[in-house]
């Protein structure tokens, strides 16, 4: 049972980093960004080219890999959506998931279809109060809550948050109040790449990288959004925290293959019955 | 050649299908079906285990398959159709994922990754095959057009214009939208069984969101709600990407894997240079045809607009 | 005296049809000028032309000696423009802390002025009414709390002109008296003022000047004491408001 539940936790924090990245993008650009599946791929493949091609630590590599994921989502965002950003979610939605085939496909033409894997010493797990704990998830475990520490303190509390909230809750008048759209909008786009590419490197981590796996995260990850209330950023982390659990849960019903599909028979059932989320007060719109 | 040329069409003419089933239920009525790919699943496997498991005719199989992928429409519509685009677009894609899922799961039934040979034809010639899949397209093509026209059109282009005035004014909402989203689920039931028809074998890996990728790109192209513009675009993008299949042979620097990628890659592109350059498309839709048509709404564009103001 | 707002021959609309048709107007420094015209009149447009969410399709707008028409929104407001529009004026999901906080952060130059807590207190000062609530997110507060939040965080901007679109709007006549008193408060500190509003009297006496803006075009300016007691305003508005001619705000 409580191997379950640390199971659990440990799939919904890597779940987490992305749904917040889908989250944070919703919130400030009124749009589903399907492309965050072949993001996470990007990401992790920056990272194994950084790690494996030029033989770079991992710690290192992943520093810059994330670094780079950030600064190709910023890219995507100039090249892409900045001239499409007055159109409706529908168009803004497409084009993601246009996005998401050339991220994912030039991702297939270099590395091709096989899987991969990061230079990292194989490691015995730990066994402690009767869990059975590899390295790898306690990594993923510090990592990701480091991560969504850094951005819940940049959401909350720093003036770049404040802004991001503010375009989020009253674009015109925040406009007016003298902040400059695109500047949060470019700054999003990067904390989503970053969040996108971290998950990739530790889901890489736990098991091997290809150019498929980020499409297995993508429809998790709305799923955790949706389940925190897409209008609050923030709330996709319990989202995944939960979701990770439960869907560890329901293996002890059902054959383990199955997992992903609790989340979107949760998801479809939250839609139907609560809207506005899990988690999520009554976003004010009047 | 001439089997070449055969089989692209066919290819063409089961797009044409999918394209059209798109265009009414996101081009005409403005439901986002990213989970496209799920209900054209539903309809070959389901057209594909009739016939070789339970023995049953061609044309029994069909029918069968076109009611199931229709229902299954229907029902997903059901849960769905009360929520906003994006939803939408998340849980029809999240259906199609599961119906993947089980498919490759469910062994005993749909026999896995291994897939379903066997499958046979109705007319085995390639020729058969073709006017068969052409004769499926035709039906479709003047069902929709009769839709189009009718009231049940006219409701449809209102709601996806602007809801709010539609229910206003009384139209049944919900109501006007499962109708057309079912009709678009008989269409792709008619899709999925040309398609188990036309390979004769079908495995779950046939079956990803690059097909909604494409019909979305194929709908665009036409411009929204124009099924005369799904017929051509079809049929030129079909004979674009996948005549580029035939010419794998003849590119020797590069693998498989990476063709394959690159037809992908192109879709991608083409998709998002079409949504910044071309959004309205190349296609009229009916009612602009007729010049009463009112500019709303962000696919209705310049064309559009350049015909009222 | 030197002129806080100079607009020259502007033209703007949305998509290419055109609402306003050649404005003229100067709002001199230290001064008030109340703008008021039947419903549908382009009024708001104007507004919003001048902080820049409307883009202007010809013409010309100077901030002091500044020519701003070709800056976006952030940019004039910067440059010491600030707006309280009529509806979705505040960020209702964030406190009142939150809202004043905005108006300040992203002024140019926060070496030079005072900081945010002296700032606040200078600012409730004037609003006394929102000292209570400012950890309360505010889309939960009354109407004319939410007003009064909506022109201190105008406020906060430490602004040249203040821009208000219809402040009384929505408002019981109690609270739209108790912020008009404030609003001349505001105005005797010497801020320069550009207004539209519904209530005539009430808007033209906050103001030393008044403009009468009829189908996108000026149809008169006069000392707002002048307009307030002439009776074929009165004529105006019946004459053009209608129902029929009625178009919502955008």
């Amino acid at each position: 049972m409580m191997q379950i539940l640390f199971n659990g936790l440990v799939t919904g924090m890597l779940v987490a980093l992305p749904a917040l990245a889908v989250a944070l993008t919703f919130s400030v650009l009124r749009f589903a960004n399907f492309a965050i599946g072949a993001m996470i791929t990007a990401g992790a493949y920056l990272v194994y080219t950084l790690n494996v091609v030029l033989g770079l630590p991992l710690l290192v590599s992943g520093i810059v890999g994330a670094a780079l994921a950030g600064a190709l989502a910023a890219a995507i965002d100039l090249l892409v959506f900045r001239p499409l950003r007055d159109r409706s979610a529908v168009t803004l939605m497409v084009a993601s998931m246009g996005v998401s085939f050339i991220l994912e496909n030039i991702v297939r033409f270099i590395a091709g279809n096989t899987p991969v894997g990061y230079d990292v010493a194989l490691s015995r797990p730990w066994r402690w109060a009767g869990l059975r704990i590899n390295v790898e998830q306690v990594q993923a475990l510090v990592v990701c809550a480091l991560a969504l520490l850094v951005v819940w303190i940049i959401f909350r509390r720093s003036r770049l948050g404040r802004a991001m909230r503010a375009i989020a809750d009253n674009a015109p008048l925040a406009a007016t109040r003298g902040v400059s759209r695109q500047r949060v909008i470019t700054a999003t786009w990067v904390m989503s790449g970053v969040l996108a590419a971290l998950s990739g490197t530790l889901i890489g981590l736990d098991a091997t990288i290809d150019p498929q796996m980020g499409w297995l995260y993508a429809l998790p990850a709305f799923a955790a959004a949706i389940l925190g209330g897409l209008t609050h950023p923030l709330a996709a982390i319990p989202g995944a925290l939960v979701m990770g659990v439960l869907s560890e849960a329901a293996t002890l019903v059902l054959p383990s293959h199955y997992r992903i599909m609790v989340a979107f028979v949760l998801m479809s059932l939250l839609l139907i019955l609560r809207p506005a989320g899990l988690f999520g007060t009554r976003w004010l719109t009047r | 050649m001439t089997s070449y040329l055969l089989s692209l069409l066919t290819i063409a003419v089961i797009a044409g299908v999918v394209g059209l089933a798109l265009n009414i239920q996101w081009g005409m009525t403005g439901l986002v079906n990213f989970g496209l790919f799920g209900f054209y699943m539903v309809g070959a496997y389901a057209c594909a285990l009739l016939i070789t498991q339970l023995g049953w005719a061609p044309w029994q199989a069909v029918l069968a398959s076109i009611v199931i992928t229709t229902v299954v429409c229907a029902l997903v519509s059901l849960i769905s159709l009360r929520l906003e685009d994006d939803y939408f677009a998340i849980v029809t894609l999240a259906f199609a994922e599961s119906v993947k899922l089980i498919v490759n799961n469910e062994e005993w039934l749909t026999r896995g990754s291994i897939g379903i040979p066997g499958i046979p034809r109705p007319f085995p010639s390639d020729i058969g095959m073709l006017l068969f899949a052409m004769a499926g397209l035709a039906l479709v093509f003047l069902a929709f057009e009769t839709v189009s026209r009718s009231p049940l059109g006219r409701t449809a282009r209102a709601l996806r214009d602007d809801p709010l005035v539609a229910e206003t004014v009384g139209k049944n909402v919900l109501g006007a939208r499962l109708r057309l989203f079912a009709l678009g689920g008989t269409a792709l039931g008619i899709a999925g069984c040309l398609h188990a028809f036309y390979y004769q074998y079908i495995d779950p890996t046939q079956f990803n969101v690059a097909m909604t990728a494409s019909a979305f790109m194929l709908v665009i192209l036409a411009g929204r709600g124009s099924h005369r513009g799904v017929l051509l675009s079809s049929l030129t993008v079909v004979v674009l990407i996948e005549g580029t299949r035939f010419l794998d042979d003849a590119i020797p620097w590069f693998a498989p894997h990476q063709l394959a990628a690159l037809r992908l890659i192109l879709i991608g592109l083409a998709l998002i240079l079409l949504l910044i350059y071309k959004p309205e498309g190349f296609g009229r839709e009916y009612r602009y045809l007729h010049g009463r048509g009112r500019a709303t709404g962000r696919a209705a564009a310049p064309a559009a607009r350049c015909r009222w103001d | 005296m030197s002129a806080a707002l100079t607009v020259r021959g502007l033209k703007a609309g949305y998509g290419g049809k055109p609402i306003l048709h050649g404005i003229d107007l100067d709002v001199p420094a230290g001064s008030a000028l109340t703008i008021v015209g039947p419903n549908g009149s382009g009024k708001s447009t104007l507004l919003k032309a001048i902080v820049g969410l409307v883009p202007a399709q010809a013409g010309e707008i100077r901030l002091g000696d500044t020519p701003i028409t070709r800056r976006d929104a952030p940019a004039r407001s910067r440059l010491g423009l600030a707006y309280v529009p009529q509806e979705a004026n505040i960020f209702r999901n964030m406190s009142v802390h939150e809202n004043l906080r905005l108006g300040w952060e992203f002024h140019p130059a926060p070496q030079s002025r005072a900081p945010l807590a002296r700032k606040i207190d200078e600012i409730l000062a004037l609003f006394p009414e929102i000292r209570p609530h400012l950890k309360t997110p505010a889309g939960v507060l009354s109407g004319g709390q939410r007003q009064m939040v909506a022109v201190a965080s105008a406020m906060m901007l430490e602004p040249d002109l203040l821009v208000l679109d219809e402040p009384s709007a929505g408002l019981s006549p109690r609270n739209a008296g108790l912020l008009f008193g404030i609003i001349g408060r505001i105005r005797r500190t010497g801020l320069t003022l550009l207004m539209i509003e519904q209530n005539v009297q009430l808007g033209l006496a906050a103001a030393d000047q008044g403009l009468v803006l009829v189908m996108g075009r000026v149809r008169r300016t006069a000392p707002a004491a002048e307009l307030a007691a002439d009776d074929t305003l009165a004529e105006l508005f019946l004459s053009l408001d209608r129902p029929g001619t009625h178009t919502p705000n955008p």
